[in-house]
């Protein structure tokens, strides 16, 4: 009902000349899980399962993966949270799905979002279909105990100091 | 009836390993080589000091702290092993030890050889000095396998390569000075497309030209796994500069180095 009283406004606005944005029609989002604790540096998987609900099928389709923080002054760099982010699904039957994995590294502490949108290839001015958001929650993590850096920046060139003295000292020796 | 009589690649294979073996003693039990082992350590110490004690460094830093260590470590690495060769054949002819080398019964083949692999034993030097301080920086994220293993794959073409290119200058260079100058400026040039701009290293030709150097590429591909996190296939192609670089010029330094090495050259050469 939703449906076809949309098509018809799509199709009034049309006829009155004003641009629409068409979205893959028919075309569903579903991502899982929905909610990720993790910590930092570590790697998490978000599946998104796209599904054709439509009468025909669909033409070939492009999902994209964006990342954002929920937080403002956290600076996030999406290429560093996913390689690969956009991926080139094809055409769907009608009927049809396709579950495409994407692996998230968890650069920064905080709430991140991720959405997937997906739109058609051959359609610059389509309105892209989004599935739920994604939220991330990102625990701190001490990865690096800097204790330990003065023994060994100052350890490794006395020991090859040493050694090379030591080397010195036995040839002359001989 | 067959006779242990030596044939002439054995001949060979014995003589590249002899003028190897008097090479090595002179880098390493002359002190040349555990002065540089030195100084390429405290190099790291100061990096690694300085990355580590960073209070701010998140996991993202934490990489690109391996990754600018590892860069660090296979660039001077390959140098020393540049600079090592560069001495080889016009130092010899600098401190007149040329003419009883090459009277001595050992192929010219064999003595390049010989020559190169003492010079590459820099390299392997630094890469074992190298393999604590990448373990200290990247064992929180775990990182230091693949990091050393990318280390111990680029590093050693890139040292290959430079290498090989420091024997060829040194045999046609008319001085040991000329030598050196000529390979420290091309060193300098290679390193050159590292210090532009990151927008005039975008389009078709920046990445040419990233491509086409053996050290861009092979640093890029570095950068790509460390801090990225990308599979050994994912940027392999960046690799095909380095990898063919070391194969040609090791090929030049080996065959044309010991076809054109002489005992004196003009100095207008």
């Amino acid at each position: 009902m939703f449906a076809a009283t949309l098509v018809a406004a799509c199709a009034a606005l049309a006829s009155s000349g004003l641009a629409v944005a068409a979205q893959p029609s028919g075309v569903s989002v579903a991502l899982e899980p929905l909610r990720i604790h993790t910590e930092l540096g570590r790697n998490v998987l978000v599946h998104a399962t796209f599904r054709n609900n439509g009468p025909a099928a669909t033409g070939s389709l492009i999902a994209h993966l964006n990342v954002l923080s929920l937080r403002s002054g956290v600076e996030v760099d999406p290429e560093d949270w996913s390689t690969h982010r956009t991926r080139y699904l094809g055409t769907l039957p009608t009927g049809g799905s396709q579950t495409i994995t994407w692996k998230v590294h968890a650069i920064n502490t905080g709430k991140i979002a991720l959405y997937v949108a997906v739109i058609p290839q051959a359609g610059l001015s389509s309105r892209p279909a989004t599935g739920r958001t994604v939220q991330l929650v990102v625990a701190g993590r001490r990865t690096l105990n800097s204790g330990g850096i003065l023994p060994l920046a100052l350890g490794i060139p006395a020991l090859l100091g040493l050694m090379s003295g030591g080397i010195q000292v036995a040839l002359r020796r001989r | 009836m067959e006779l242990a009589v030596p044939t002439p690649p054995t001949r060979r294979a014995r003589g590249w390993a002899i003028v190897g073996e008097q090479e090595l003693r002179d880098l390493w039990l002359g002190g040349r080589g555990m002065l540089l082992g030195v100084a390429f350590s405290l190099l790291l110490s100061i990096i690694a000091y300085l990355t580590a004690t960073n209070q701010a460094l998140n996991f993202l830093e934490q990489r690109e702290a391996v990754n600018l260590t590892l860069q660090v470590a296979i660039a001077v690495g390959s140098l020393l092993a540049l600079l090592a060769a560069a001495d080889a054949v016009s130092g010899e002819r600098e401190r007149s030890t040329l003419e009883s080398l090459l009277l001595a019964p050992v192929s010219r083949l064999g003595i390049t050889s010989g020559k190169l692999i003492a010079a590459l034993s820099l390299w392997a030097a630094a890469f074992v000095i190298t393999v604590p301080y990448v373990w200290f920086l990247g064992r929180g994220v775990g990182l230091v396998g693949k990091a050393v293993l990318l280390g111990l794959v680029v590093g050693t073409l890139l040292a290959v390569f430079l290498a090989s290119v420091g024997m060829l200058i040194s045999v046609f260079a008319s001085s040991n000075r000329v030598s050196l100058s000529v390979s420290l400026f091309l060193l300098l040039a290679i390193f050159t497309p590292t210090q532009l701009p990151s927008s005039a290293q975008k389009g078709w030709a920046g990445e040419f030209l990233l491509r086409v150097n053996p050290l861009t590429a092979g640093e890029h591909y570095v950068g790509k796994i460390v801090v990225n996190d990308h599979s050994w296939s994912e940027d392999a192609s960046w690799l095909i500069s380095p990898l063919v670089a070391a194969a040609v010029f090791f090929f030049l330094a080996a065959f044309v180095g010991a076809r054109y090495m002489q005992l004196g050259r003009r100095a207008s050469e």
